[in-house]
Protein backbone atom coordinates (compact mmCIF):
# COMPACT_ATOMS: atom_id res chain seq x y z
CA UNK A 1 0.00 0.00 0.00
CA UNK A 2 3.01 2.52 0.33
CA UNK A 3 3.88 2.23 -2.59
CA UNK A 4 1.67 3.53 -6.49
CA UNK A 5 1.04 -0.20 -7.02
CA UNK A 6 -1.03 -1.56 -9.82
CA UNK A 7 -4.51 -1.89 -7.98
CA UNK A 8 -4.43 2.02 -7.10
CA UNK A 9 -3.53 2.77 -10.26
CA UNK A 10 -6.21 1.48 -11.62
CA UNK A 11 -8.24 2.69 -9.28
CA UNK A 12 -7.53 5.74 -9.94
CA UNK A 13 -7.96 5.74 -13.50
CA UNK A 14 -10.96 4.11 -12.48
CA UNK A 15 -12.24 7.08 -10.74
CA UNK A 16 -11.36 9.14 -13.82
CA UNK A 17 -13.15 7.05 -16.28
CA UNK A 18 -16.38 7.41 -13.97
CA UNK A 19 -17.15 10.98 -15.03
CA UNK A 20 -17.39 9.83 -18.55
CA UNK A 21 -20.53 7.79 -17.31
CA UNK A 22 -23.98 8.74 -17.93
CA UNK A 23 -25.87 8.98 -14.82
CA UNK A 24 -27.78 5.51 -15.75
CA UNK A 25 -24.49 3.58 -16.22
CA UNK A 26 -23.34 5.38 -13.01
CA UNK A 27 -25.93 3.41 -11.09
CA UNK A 28 -25.32 0.36 -13.01
CA UNK A 29 -21.74 0.25 -12.03
CA UNK A 30 -22.82 1.16 -8.22
CA UNK A 31 -25.73 -1.14 -8.35
CA UNK A 32 -23.36 -3.62 -9.24
CA UNK A 33 -20.82 -3.24 -6.39
CA UNK A 34 -23.88 -3.62 -4.25
CA UNK A 35 -24.85 -6.13 -5.83
CA UNK A 36 -21.67 -8.69 -5.08
CA UNK A 37 -21.11 -7.37 -1.49
CA UNK A 38 -25.05 -8.03 -0.73
CA UNK A 39 -24.50 -11.36 -2.32
CA UNK A 40 -20.95 -11.99 -0.68
CA UNK A 41 -23.21 -10.87 3.14
CA UNK A 42 -26.30 -13.16 2.62
CA UNK A 43 -23.86 -16.34 2.21
CA UNK A 44 -22.24 -14.72 4.88
CA UNK A 45 -25.41 -15.26 6.93
CA UNK A 46 -26.27 -18.88 5.23
CA UNK A 47 -23.08 -20.02 6.68
CA UNK A 48 -23.19 -18.58 9.82
CA UNK A 49 -26.86 -20.37 10.17
CA UNK A 50 -25.33 -23.51 9.15
CA UNK A 51 -21.95 -23.36 11.30
CA UNK A 52 -24.58 -22.69 14.25
CA UNK A 53 -26.95 -25.78 13.55
CA UNK A 54 -23.49 -27.58 13.77
CA UNK A 55 -23.56 -28.22 10.06
CA UNK A 56 -19.96 -27.81 9.90
CA UNK A 57 -17.95 -25.04 7.46
CA UNK A 58 -16.69 -23.29 10.48
CA UNK A 59 -13.29 -22.65 8.49
CA UNK A 60 -14.91 -21.39 5.18
CA UNK A 61 -17.16 -19.27 7.43
CA UNK A 62 -14.15 -17.75 9.29
CA UNK A 63 -12.10 -16.97 5.96
CA UNK A 64 -15.42 -15.25 4.95
CA UNK A 65 -15.63 -13.09 8.20
CA UNK A 66 -11.86 -12.31 7.53
CA UNK A 67 -12.10 -11.32 4.31
CA UNK A 68 -15.47 -9.34 4.53
CA UNK A 69 -14.05 -7.55 7.23
CA UNK A 70 -17.31 -8.26 9.42
CA UNK A 71 -17.49 -7.68 13.12
CA UNK A 72 -18.66 -10.60 14.51
CA UNK A 73 -16.28 -11.31 17.04
CA UNK A 74 -18.77 -13.71 19.54
CA UNK A 75 -19.22 -15.96 16.61
CA UNK A 76 -15.41 -16.05 15.71
CA UNK A 77 -14.26 -16.23 18.81
CA UNK A 78 -16.37 -19.46 19.43
CA UNK A 79 -16.02 -21.58 16.30
CA UNK A 80 -12.19 -20.09 15.80
CA UNK A 81 -11.23 -21.86 19.33
CA UNK A 82 -13.18 -25.09 18.42
CA UNK A 83 -11.19 -25.61 15.79
CA UNK A 84 -7.67 -24.20 17.07
CA UNK A 85 -8.51 -26.64 20.33
CA UNK A 86 -8.94 -29.53 17.92
CA UNK A 87 -5.64 -30.66 17.10
CA UNK A 88 -7.10 -32.46 13.44
CA UNK A 89 -9.00 -29.40 12.16
CA UNK A 90 -5.60 -27.45 12.89
CA UNK A 91 -3.95 -29.22 10.98
CA UNK A 92 -6.02 -29.67 8.25
CA UNK A 93 -5.91 -25.98 7.69
CA UNK A 94 -1.95 -25.71 6.80
CA UNK A 95 -0.17 -22.15 6.45
CA UNK A 96 -3.87 -20.19 6.97
CA UNK A 97 -3.70 -21.58 10.72
CA UNK A 98 -1.26 -18.74 11.81
CA UNK A 99 -3.94 -16.24 10.20
CA UNK A 100 -6.93 -17.58 12.29
CA UNK A 101 -4.76 -17.30 15.37
CA UNK A 102 -4.57 -13.63 14.49
CA UNK A 103 -7.91 -13.46 13.97
CA UNK A 104 -9.43 -15.37 16.98
CA UNK A 105 -6.71 -13.30 19.06
CA UNK A 106 -8.63 -9.88 17.35
CA UNK A 107 -12.18 -11.68 18.22
CA UNK A 108 -11.07 -12.16 21.49
CA UNK A 109 -10.12 -8.60 22.30
CA UNK A 110 -13.10 -7.11 21.39
CA UNK A 111 -14.92 -9.74 23.48
CA UNK A 112 -12.66 -8.74 26.15
CA UNK A 113 -11.32 -12.18 26.86
CA UNK A 114 -7.82 -10.81 27.47
CA UNK A 115 -6.30 -14.66 28.51
CA UNK A 116 -7.81 -16.07 24.93
CA UNK A 117 -6.06 -13.27 23.63
CA UNK A 118 -2.58 -13.58 25.29
CA UNK A 119 -2.72 -17.20 24.79
CA UNK A 120 -3.05 -17.04 21.13
CA UNK A 121 -0.66 -14.34 21.09
CA UNK A 122 1.91 -16.17 22.64
CA UNK A 123 1.41 -19.02 20.24
CA UNK A 124 2.15 -16.38 17.33
CA UNK A 125 5.49 -14.96 18.83
CA UNK A 126 6.72 -17.95 19.55
CA UNK A 127 6.30 -19.31 16.00
CA UNK A 128 7.50 -15.51 14.56
CA UNK A 129 9.71 -14.22 16.83
CA UNK A 130 10.44 -10.96 16.18
CA UNK A 131 7.62 -10.12 13.74
CA UNK A 132 6.15 -6.43 13.32
CA UNK A 133 2.43 -7.96 13.04
CA UNK A 134 2.46 -9.63 16.03
CA UNK A 135 4.10 -7.10 17.88
CA UNK A 136 1.76 -5.34 16.89
CA UNK A 137 -1.32 -7.35 18.43
CA UNK A 138 0.73 -7.54 21.58
CA UNK A 139 0.25 -3.55 21.37
CA UNK A 140 -3.33 -4.04 20.84
CA UNK A 141 -3.62 -5.87 23.70
CA UNK A 142 -2.57 -3.57 26.08
CA UNK A 143 -4.59 -1.32 24.55
CA UNK A 144 -7.35 -3.66 25.16
CA UNK A 145 -6.62 -3.59 28.67
CA UNK A 146 -6.79 0.05 28.94
CA UNK A 147 -2.85 0.14 29.34
CA UNK A 148 -2.31 3.38 27.12
CA UNK A 149 1.33 4.22 28.17
CA UNK A 150 2.66 1.04 27.60
CA UNK A 151 0.84 0.19 24.52
CA UNK A 152 2.62 3.65 23.44
CA UNK A 153 5.98 2.72 24.52
CA UNK A 154 5.41 -0.75 22.57
CA UNK A 155 4.62 0.82 19.13
CA UNK A 156 7.39 3.21 19.69
CA UNK A 157 9.45 0.38 20.08
CA UNK A 158 8.25 -1.14 16.77
CA UNK A 159 8.48 2.29 15.14
CA UNK A 160 11.85 2.16 15.38
CA UNK A 161 12.09 -0.97 13.60
CA UNK A 162 10.06 0.15 10.78
CA UNK A 163 9.49 3.82 10.77
CA UNK A 164 7.11 3.97 7.98
CA UNK A 165 4.17 0.64 9.53
CA UNK A 166 0.76 2.75 8.89
CA UNK A 167 -0.79 0.09 11.09
CA UNK A 168 0.82 1.40 14.15
CA UNK A 169 0.62 5.29 12.76
CA UNK A 170 -3.07 4.72 13.32
CA UNK A 171 -2.83 2.81 16.50
CA UNK A 172 -0.92 5.72 17.97
CA UNK A 173 -3.84 8.54 16.96
CA UNK A 174 -6.35 5.51 18.18
CA UNK A 175 -4.64 5.87 21.37
CA UNK A 176 -4.66 9.56 21.38
CA UNK A 177 -8.73 9.49 20.89
CA UNK A 178 -9.60 6.78 23.08
CA UNK A 179 -7.88 8.81 25.58
CA UNK A 180 -10.43 11.80 24.84
CA UNK A 181 -6.87 13.75 24.01
CA UNK A 182 -8.73 14.85 20.37
CA UNK A 183 -6.13 17.90 20.18
CA UNK A 184 -3.19 15.58 20.04
CA UNK A 185 -4.76 13.11 17.62
CA UNK A 186 -5.25 15.49 15.42
CA UNK A 187 -1.53 16.90 15.45
CA UNK A 188 -0.70 12.53 14.52
CA UNK A 189 -3.04 12.61 12.10
CA UNK A 190 -1.33 15.70 10.48
CA UNK A 191 1.80 14.25 10.81
CA UNK A 192 0.76 10.97 9.43
CA UNK A 193 -0.99 12.62 6.40
CA UNK A 194 2.39 14.60 5.58
CA UNK A 195 3.48 11.22 4.49
CA UNK A 196 0.85 9.68 3.47
CA UNK A 197 -1.50 12.25 1.64
CA UNK A 198 -3.41 9.26 0.01
CA UNK A 199 -5.16 7.49 2.42
CA UNK A 200 -8.57 8.82 2.70
CA UNK A 201 -9.28 6.74 5.39
CA UNK A 202 -7.08 9.02 7.45
CA UNK A 203 -8.63 11.86 5.80
CA UNK A 204 -12.54 10.76 7.43
CA UNK A 205 -11.22 10.51 10.15
CA UNK A 206 -9.19 13.52 10.61
CA UNK A 207 -12.49 15.44 9.45
CA UNK A 208 -14.59 13.52 11.77
CA UNK A 209 -12.78 14.47 14.64
CA UNK A 210 -12.25 18.40 13.47
CA UNK A 211 -16.06 18.15 13.24
CA UNK A 212 -16.45 17.46 16.75
CA UNK A 213 -14.27 19.91 17.69
CA UNK A 214 -16.42 22.73 15.69
CA UNK A 215 -13.65 23.30 13.59
CA UNK A 216 -15.95 23.43 10.20
CA UNK A 217 -13.61 25.10 7.74
CA UNK A 218 -10.89 22.38 8.55
CA UNK A 219 -13.01 19.64 8.39
CA UNK A 220 -14.46 21.05 5.19
CA UNK A 221 -11.09 21.29 3.57
CA UNK A 222 -10.34 17.26 5.16
CA UNK A 223 -14.07 16.54 3.30
CA UNK A 224 -13.03 18.21 -0.07
CA UNK A 225 -9.87 15.85 0.01
CA UNK A 226 -12.19 13.24 0.68
CA UNK A 227 -14.59 13.99 -2.49
CA UNK A 228 -11.32 14.14 -4.69
CA UNK A 229 -10.20 10.79 -3.55
CA UNK A 230 -14.43 9.24 -4.45
CA UNK A 231 -16.06 11.70 -6.07
CA UNK A 232 -19.39 9.70 -6.19
CA UNK A 233 -19.90 8.94 -3.04
CA UNK A 234 -23.00 10.73 -1.41
CA UNK A 235 -21.99 10.68 2.44
CA UNK A 236 -18.69 12.49 1.50
CA UNK A 237 -20.87 15.29 -0.53
CA UNK A 238 -23.84 15.61 2.39
CA UNK A 239 -20.53 15.73 5.10
CA UNK A 240 -19.06 18.57 3.34
CA UNK A 241 -22.06 20.33 2.69
CA UNK A 242 -22.82 20.21 6.26
CA UNK A 243 -19.09 21.08 7.17
CA UNK A 244 -19.18 24.44 4.72
CA UNK A 245 -22.84 25.15 5.74
CA UNK A 246 -21.26 25.40 9.04
CA UNK A 247 -18.72 27.47 8.47
CA UNK A 248 -21.47 29.88 8.11
CA UNK A 249 -22.01 30.46 11.62
CA UNK A 250 -18.23 30.91 12.30
CA UNK A 251 -16.97 33.48 9.45
CA UNK A 252 -20.34 34.44 8.04
CA UNK A 253 -20.88 34.38 3.92
CA UNK A 254 -23.54 33.98 1.55
CA UNK A 255 -20.92 32.41 -0.69
CA UNK A 256 -20.53 28.95 1.71
CA UNK A 257 -24.39 28.80 1.99
CA UNK A 258 -25.23 28.00 -1.65
CA UNK A 259 -22.24 25.73 -1.70
CA UNK A 260 -23.54 23.58 1.31
CA UNK A 261 -27.36 24.07 -0.77
CA UNK A 262 -25.23 22.76 -4.34
CA UNK A 263 -23.85 19.83 -2.29
CA UNK A 264 -27.26 18.92 -0.88
CA UNK A 265 -28.61 18.40 -4.25
CA UNK A 266 -25.32 16.44 -5.74
CA UNK A 267 -26.49 14.30 -2.70
CA UNK A 268 -30.02 13.96 -3.55
CA UNK A 269 -28.90 13.05 -7.38
CA UNK A 270 -26.32 10.64 -6.01
CA UNK A 271 -28.48 9.22 -4.36
CA UNK A 272 -31.84 9.46 -6.05
CA UNK A 273 -33.82 11.88 -3.67
CA UNK A 274 -33.74 9.20 -0.89
CA UNK A 275 -31.66 10.76 1.69
CA UNK A 276 -34.17 12.82 4.01
CA UNK A 277 -31.25 14.45 5.53
CA UNK A 278 -29.94 16.01 2.90
CA UNK A 279 -33.74 16.90 1.69
CA UNK A 280 -34.07 18.91 5.04
CA UNK A 281 -30.63 20.69 3.89
CA UNK A 282 -31.50 22.05 1.05
CA UNK A 283 -35.05 23.52 2.43
CA UNK A 284 -32.79 24.68 5.42
CA UNK A 285 -30.00 26.44 2.76
CA UNK A 286 -32.63 27.50 0.65
CA UNK A 287 -34.34 29.55 3.68
CA UNK A 288 -31.42 31.17 5.19
CA UNK A 289 -30.01 32.25 1.54
CA UNK A 290 -33.44 33.67 0.59
CA UNK A 291 -33.22 35.56 4.04
CA UNK A 292 -29.54 36.58 3.09
CA UNK A 293 -30.54 38.16 -0.30
CA UNK A 294 -33.71 39.95 1.29
CA UNK A 295 -34.38 43.32 -0.43
CA UNK A 296 -31.38 42.31 -2.98
CA UNK A 297 -31.59 42.07 -6.88
CA UNK A 298 -33.96 39.33 -7.15
CA UNK A 299 -31.96 37.82 -10.35
CA UNK A 300 -29.96 36.08 -7.61
CA UNK A 301 -33.11 34.03 -6.52
CA UNK A 302 -32.30 31.49 -9.38
CA UNK A 303 -35.22 30.27 -11.06
CA UNK A 304 -35.38 27.00 -9.11
CA UNK A 305 -38.00 24.98 -7.51
CA UNK A 306 -35.75 22.66 -5.73
CA UNK A 307 -36.43 23.90 -2.50
CA UNK A 308 -40.26 23.21 -2.95
CA UNK A 309 -39.95 20.28 -4.52
CA UNK A 310 -37.22 18.62 -1.66
CA UNK A 311 -40.51 19.68 0.49
CA UNK A 312 -42.71 17.69 -1.30
CA UNK A 313 -40.24 14.75 -1.40
CA UNK A 314 -40.33 15.19 2.36
CA UNK A 315 -43.84 14.95 2.38
CA UNK A 316 -44.08 11.85 0.56
CA UNK A 317 -41.60 10.40 2.35
CA UNK A 318 -43.01 10.76 5.75
CA UNK A 319 -46.14 10.01 4.43
CA UNK A 320 -45.21 6.88 3.70
CA UNK A 321 -42.50 5.69 6.36
CA UNK A 322 -43.91 7.68 9.75
CA UNK A 323 -47.76 8.81 8.71
CA UNK A 324 -47.91 9.90 12.48
CA UNK A 325 -44.79 12.64 11.60
CA UNK A 326 -46.37 13.75 9.05
CA UNK A 327 -48.65 17.18 10.36
CA UNK A 328 -45.73 17.61 12.13
CA UNK A 329 -43.37 18.01 8.99
CA UNK A 330 -46.29 19.78 7.19
CA UNK A 331 -46.66 22.75 9.77
CA UNK A 332 -42.45 23.21 10.07
CA UNK A 333 -42.91 23.61 6.41
CA UNK A 334 -45.14 26.42 6.25
CA UNK A 335 -43.45 27.97 8.52
CA UNK A 336 -40.56 28.07 6.43
CA UNK A 337 -42.71 29.45 3.91
CA UNK A 338 -41.60 26.59 1.42
CA UNK A 339 -45.07 24.44 1.41
CA UNK A 340 -46.01 26.27 -1.72
CA UNK B 1 15.34 -34.40 -47.71
CA UNK B 2 12.41 -36.54 -49.19
CA UNK B 3 12.59 -39.30 -46.56
CA UNK B 4 12.12 -38.88 -42.83
CA UNK B 5 15.32 -38.59 -40.61
CA UNK B 6 14.82 -41.50 -38.05
CA UNK B 7 15.30 -40.56 -34.63
CA UNK B 8 16.59 -43.07 -32.19
CA UNK B 9 14.29 -43.79 -29.26
CA UNK B 10 17.65 -43.31 -26.84
CA UNK B 11 17.89 -39.93 -27.93
CA UNK B 12 14.54 -39.36 -26.41
CA UNK B 13 15.31 -41.43 -23.16
CA UNK B 14 18.82 -39.83 -22.65
CA UNK B 15 18.60 -36.53 -24.41
CA UNK B 16 15.10 -34.94 -24.86
CA UNK B 17 13.67 -35.79 -21.27
CA UNK B 18 16.69 -35.32 -19.05
CA UNK B 19 17.30 -31.88 -20.61
CA UNK B 20 13.37 -30.69 -19.64
CA UNK B 21 13.78 -32.38 -16.16
CA UNK B 22 17.01 -30.66 -15.37
CA UNK B 23 15.34 -26.86 -16.82
CA UNK B 24 13.01 -27.60 -14.48
CA UNK B 25 14.86 -28.41 -11.44
CA UNK B 26 17.27 -25.44 -12.21
CA UNK B 27 14.27 -23.42 -12.00
CA UNK B 28 12.98 -24.64 -8.95
CA UNK B 29 16.19 -24.15 -7.53
CA UNK B 30 17.19 -20.96 -8.37
CA UNK B 31 13.94 -20.00 -7.05
CA UNK B 32 14.28 -20.86 -3.75
CA UNK B 33 18.18 -19.68 -3.58
CA UNK B 34 16.97 -16.45 -4.86
CA UNK B 35 14.39 -16.56 -1.48
CA UNK B 36 16.96 -17.11 0.57
CA UNK B 37 19.33 -14.98 -0.57
CA UNK B 38 16.09 -12.14 -0.87
CA UNK B 39 17.30 -8.95 1.63
CA UNK B 40 14.23 -7.65 3.13
CA UNK B 41 14.10 -3.55 1.53
CA UNK B 42 12.86 -0.94 4.06
CA UNK B 43 10.94 1.42 1.96
CA UNK B 44 12.37 4.86 1.50
CA UNK B 45 10.47 7.95 3.23
CA UNK B 46 11.40 10.03 0.34
CA UNK B 47 10.01 7.57 -2.60
CA UNK B 48 7.04 6.59 -0.52
CA UNK B 49 6.01 9.98 0.26
CA UNK B 50 6.14 11.31 -3.49
CA UNK B 51 4.26 7.95 -4.61
CA UNK B 52 1.38 9.61 -1.93
CA UNK B 53 1.32 12.98 -3.70
CA UNK B 54 1.76 11.74 -7.03
CA UNK B 55 -1.43 9.23 -6.00
CA UNK B 56 -2.99 12.79 -4.53
CA UNK B 57 -2.35 15.23 -7.40
CA UNK B 58 -4.04 12.45 -9.91
CA UNK B 59 -6.98 12.49 -7.68
CA UNK B 60 -7.31 16.31 -7.85
CA UNK B 61 -6.74 15.91 -11.40
CA UNK B 62 -9.36 13.31 -12.00
CA UNK B 63 -12.22 14.94 -9.96
CA UNK B 64 -11.04 18.47 -10.36
CA UNK B 65 -14.87 19.12 -10.81
CA UNK B 66 -15.99 18.23 -7.61
CA UNK B 67 -14.99 20.50 -5.60
CA UNK B 68 -15.15 24.32 -5.54
CA UNK B 69 -13.27 26.80 -7.33
CA UNK B 70 -11.81 28.95 -4.72
CA UNK B 71 -10.47 25.36 -3.12
CA UNK B 72 -9.33 24.06 -6.43
CA UNK B 73 -7.13 27.19 -7.27
CA UNK B 74 -5.50 26.86 -3.68
CA UNK B 75 -4.83 22.59 -4.13
CA UNK B 76 -3.52 23.96 -7.30
CA UNK B 77 -1.06 26.21 -5.92
CA UNK B 78 -0.30 24.04 -3.41
CA UNK B 79 0.92 21.16 -5.53
CA UNK B 80 2.49 23.75 -8.10
CA UNK B 81 4.04 26.63 -7.07
CA UNK B 82 7.87 27.36 -8.01
CA UNK B 83 9.23 27.80 -4.55
CA UNK B 84 7.78 24.94 -1.90
CA UNK B 85 4.95 23.19 -4.07
CA UNK B 86 5.03 19.67 -3.72
CA UNK B 87 5.15 18.96 -7.01
CA UNK B 88 8.01 21.14 -7.83
CA UNK B 89 11.61 19.65 -8.36
CA UNK B 90 14.31 22.26 -7.64
CA UNK B 91 16.68 21.69 -10.70
CA UNK B 92 19.75 19.63 -9.56
CA UNK B 93 18.28 17.80 -7.14
CA UNK B 94 16.59 15.92 -10.01
CA UNK B 95 19.34 12.56 -8.91
CA UNK B 96 19.74 10.25 -11.92
CA UNK B 97 20.09 6.29 -10.96
CA UNK B 98 23.49 5.72 -11.35
CA UNK B 99 24.72 8.74 -9.06
CA UNK B 100 21.83 6.50 -6.09
CA UNK B 101 23.45 3.64 -7.02
CA UNK B 102 26.48 4.52 -5.92
CA UNK B 103 25.61 6.05 -3.04
CA UNK B 104 23.71 3.05 -2.00
CA UNK B 105 26.24 0.12 -1.54
CA UNK B 106 22.85 -1.93 -0.50
CA UNK B 107 21.33 -1.27 -4.10
CA UNK B 108 24.04 -2.28 -6.21
CA UNK B 109 24.31 -5.57 -3.96
CA UNK B 110 20.98 -6.39 -4.55
CA UNK B 111 21.24 -5.92 -8.28
CA UNK B 112 24.06 -8.19 -7.99
CA UNK B 113 22.48 -10.99 -5.91
CA UNK B 114 20.11 -10.69 -8.68
CA UNK B 115 22.22 -10.94 -11.60
CA UNK B 116 24.22 -13.82 -10.04
CA UNK B 117 21.36 -16.26 -9.07
CA UNK B 118 20.27 -15.68 -13.14
CA UNK B 119 23.74 -15.27 -14.81
CA UNK B 120 25.71 -18.24 -13.00
CA UNK B 121 22.86 -21.30 -13.64
CA UNK B 122 22.23 -19.96 -16.79
CA UNK B 123 25.79 -20.29 -17.89
CA UNK B 124 26.41 -23.38 -16.01
CA UNK B 125 23.50 -25.40 -17.83
CA UNK B 126 24.37 -24.12 -21.22
CA UNK B 127 27.87 -25.10 -20.68
CA UNK B 128 26.74 -28.65 -19.60
CA UNK B 129 24.45 -28.86 -22.43
CA UNK B 130 27.09 -27.73 -25.12
CA UNK B 131 29.16 -30.38 -23.85
CA UNK B 132 26.82 -33.43 -23.36
CA UNK B 133 24.40 -32.72 -25.98
CA UNK B 134 25.80 -30.56 -28.73
CA UNK B 135 24.91 -31.70 -32.21
CA UNK B 136 22.20 -34.14 -31.36
CA UNK B 137 18.48 -33.85 -33.57
CA UNK B 138 15.96 -34.21 -30.64
CA UNK B 139 13.26 -33.99 -31.73
CA UNK B 140 10.74 -33.41 -34.27
CA UNK B 141 7.98 -30.85 -34.44
CA UNK B 142 4.67 -32.41 -35.87
CA UNK B 143 4.19 -29.73 -38.65
CA UNK B 144 6.44 -27.96 -41.50
CA UNK B 145 7.81 -24.40 -40.86
CA UNK B 146 9.82 -21.99 -43.26
CA UNK B 147 13.55 -21.60 -43.24
CA UNK B 148 13.31 -18.92 -41.34
CA UNK B 149 13.00 -20.92 -38.28
CA UNK B 150 15.87 -22.47 -38.82
CA UNK B 151 18.07 -20.16 -36.34
CA UNK B 152 15.44 -20.59 -33.65
CA UNK B 153 15.51 -24.49 -34.19
CA UNK B 154 18.41 -25.72 -35.32
CA UNK B 155 21.11 -23.97 -33.31
CA UNK B 156 24.12 -25.91 -33.49
CA UNK B 157 23.88 -28.02 -36.63
CA UNK B 158 25.14 -26.16 -39.64
CA UNK B 159 23.78 -28.37 -41.96
CA UNK B 160 21.14 -26.47 -44.75
CA UNK B 161 19.50 -29.57 -46.02
CA UNK B 162 18.19 -30.78 -42.62
CA UNK B 163 14.08 -30.36 -42.52
CA UNK B 164 13.27 -27.27 -40.34
CA UNK B 165 10.86 -29.02 -38.27
CA UNK B 166 13.65 -30.95 -36.53
CA UNK B 167 14.96 -29.75 -33.29
CA UNK B 168 18.31 -29.39 -32.11
CA UNK B 169 19.42 -30.04 -28.32
CA UNK B 170 20.83 -26.89 -27.65
CA UNK B 171 17.67 -24.90 -29.68
CA UNK B 172 15.67 -27.87 -27.03
CA UNK B 173 17.38 -26.14 -24.10
CA UNK B 174 16.59 -22.71 -25.23
CA UNK B 175 13.11 -23.47 -26.22
CA UNK B 176 12.73 -25.03 -22.00
CA UNK B 177 14.55 -21.69 -20.52
CA UNK B 178 12.03 -19.06 -22.25
CA UNK B 179 9.33 -21.51 -22.47
CA UNK B 180 8.77 -22.96 -19.17
CA UNK B 181 7.33 -20.15 -17.52
CA UNK B 182 4.05 -21.58 -17.19
CA UNK B 183 5.11 -24.96 -15.68
CA UNK B 184 6.97 -22.81 -13.13
CA UNK B 185 3.71 -20.64 -12.44
CA UNK B 186 1.84 -24.09 -11.83
CA UNK B 187 4.56 -25.52 -9.28
CA UNK B 188 5.50 -22.77 -7.23
CA UNK B 189 2.11 -20.36 -7.50
CA UNK B 190 1.29 -18.00 -9.52
CA UNK B 191 3.18 -15.12 -8.28
CA UNK B 192 6.45 -16.90 -7.82
CA UNK B 193 6.98 -17.92 -11.49
CA UNK B 194 10.94 -17.50 -12.26
CA UNK B 195 10.59 -15.16 -15.39
CA UNK B 196 13.33 -14.28 -16.93
CA UNK B 197 12.05 -12.28 -20.09
CA UNK B 198 10.40 -10.21 -17.10
CA UNK B 199 13.77 -9.95 -15.11
CA UNK B 200 15.20 -8.52 -18.09
CA UNK B 201 12.85 -5.96 -18.55
CA UNK B 202 12.91 -4.96 -14.84
CA UNK B 203 16.53 -4.73 -15.08
CA UNK B 204 16.63 -2.37 -18.29
CA UNK B 205 13.75 -0.15 -16.65
CA UNK B 206 16.11 0.29 -13.57
CA UNK B 207 16.65 3.79 -14.06
CA UNK B 208 13.19 5.29 -13.34
CA UNK B 209 13.28 8.12 -11.97
CA UNK B 210 10.46 9.65 -9.80
CA UNK B 211 11.35 12.83 -9.88
CA UNK B 212 10.09 12.48 -13.52
CA UNK B 213 6.90 11.77 -13.00
CA UNK B 214 6.84 14.29 -10.31
CA UNK B 215 7.25 16.86 -13.11
CA UNK B 216 4.65 15.36 -15.61
CA UNK B 217 2.11 15.50 -12.77
CA UNK B 218 2.86 19.10 -12.25
CA UNK B 219 2.53 20.16 -16.12
CA UNK B 220 -0.91 18.14 -15.99
CA UNK B 221 -2.25 19.95 -13.27
CA UNK B 222 -0.52 23.68 -14.57
CA UNK B 223 -3.02 22.72 -17.48
CA UNK B 224 -6.58 21.53 -16.46
CA UNK B 225 -9.53 23.96 -16.60
CA UNK B 226 -11.49 24.22 -13.93
CA UNK B 227 -14.74 23.24 -14.51
CA UNK B 228 -17.22 23.05 -11.71
CA UNK B 229 -19.61 19.46 -12.16
CA UNK B 230 -21.70 20.65 -9.19
CA UNK B 231 -24.18 23.27 -10.55
CA UNK B 232 -25.26 20.37 -13.23
CA UNK B 233 -25.69 18.09 -10.34
CA UNK B 234 -27.80 20.66 -8.90
CA UNK B 235 -30.00 20.84 -12.03
CA UNK B 236 -29.99 16.97 -11.95
CA UNK B 237 -31.17 16.76 -8.96
CA UNK B 238 -34.25 18.78 -10.01
CA UNK B 239 -35.13 16.24 -12.27
CA UNK B 240 -34.46 13.52 -10.01
CA UNK B 241 -36.95 14.90 -7.28
CA UNK B 242 -39.66 15.41 -9.97
CA UNK B 243 -38.86 12.09 -11.12
CA UNK B 244 -39.60 11.16 -7.38
CA UNK B 245 -42.52 13.33 -6.51
CA UNK B 246 -44.75 12.52 -9.91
Amino acid sequence: MTRLDPPQQALSSFVSSFTLFSPAEERFAGDRVRMVRAEEAARLDRLESQVENGGGGASEYLCLVGKLKARRSDKVLKHGLSILNDPKARSKLGGEEWTLYEQVAFAAMDCQQHDVAKDCIAILSKEFPGSTRVGRLEGLLLEAKGAWAEAEKAYERLLEDNPLDQLIHKRKVAIAKAQGDLSSAVNLLNKYLEIFMADHDAWRELAEIYMSLQMYKQAAFCYEELILSQPTVPPYHLAYAEASGLVLYTIGGLENLQTAKKYYASTITLTGGKNTRALYGVCLCSIAINQLTKGRNKEEKDGSNLQSLAAEALQRDYKERAPKKLPLVISMLKNMKLNS
Amino acid sequence: MAEDLVLDTAIRDWVLVPLSVVMVLIGVLRYFVSKLMRSHQAPDLKVVKEGQVILRARNLRAAAGFIPAKSFRARKIYYTNEENGLLHVPKGQAQNAQAQMFSDPNLAMDMMKKNLSMIIPQTLTFAWVNFFFSGFVAAKIPFPLTHRFRGMLQNGIDLSTVDVSYVSSRSWYFLNLFGLRGLFSLILGEENAMDDTQRMMQMSGFGFDPTKSLGAEKDSIDIIQHDWTLPKLEKRAEDVLKKLVK
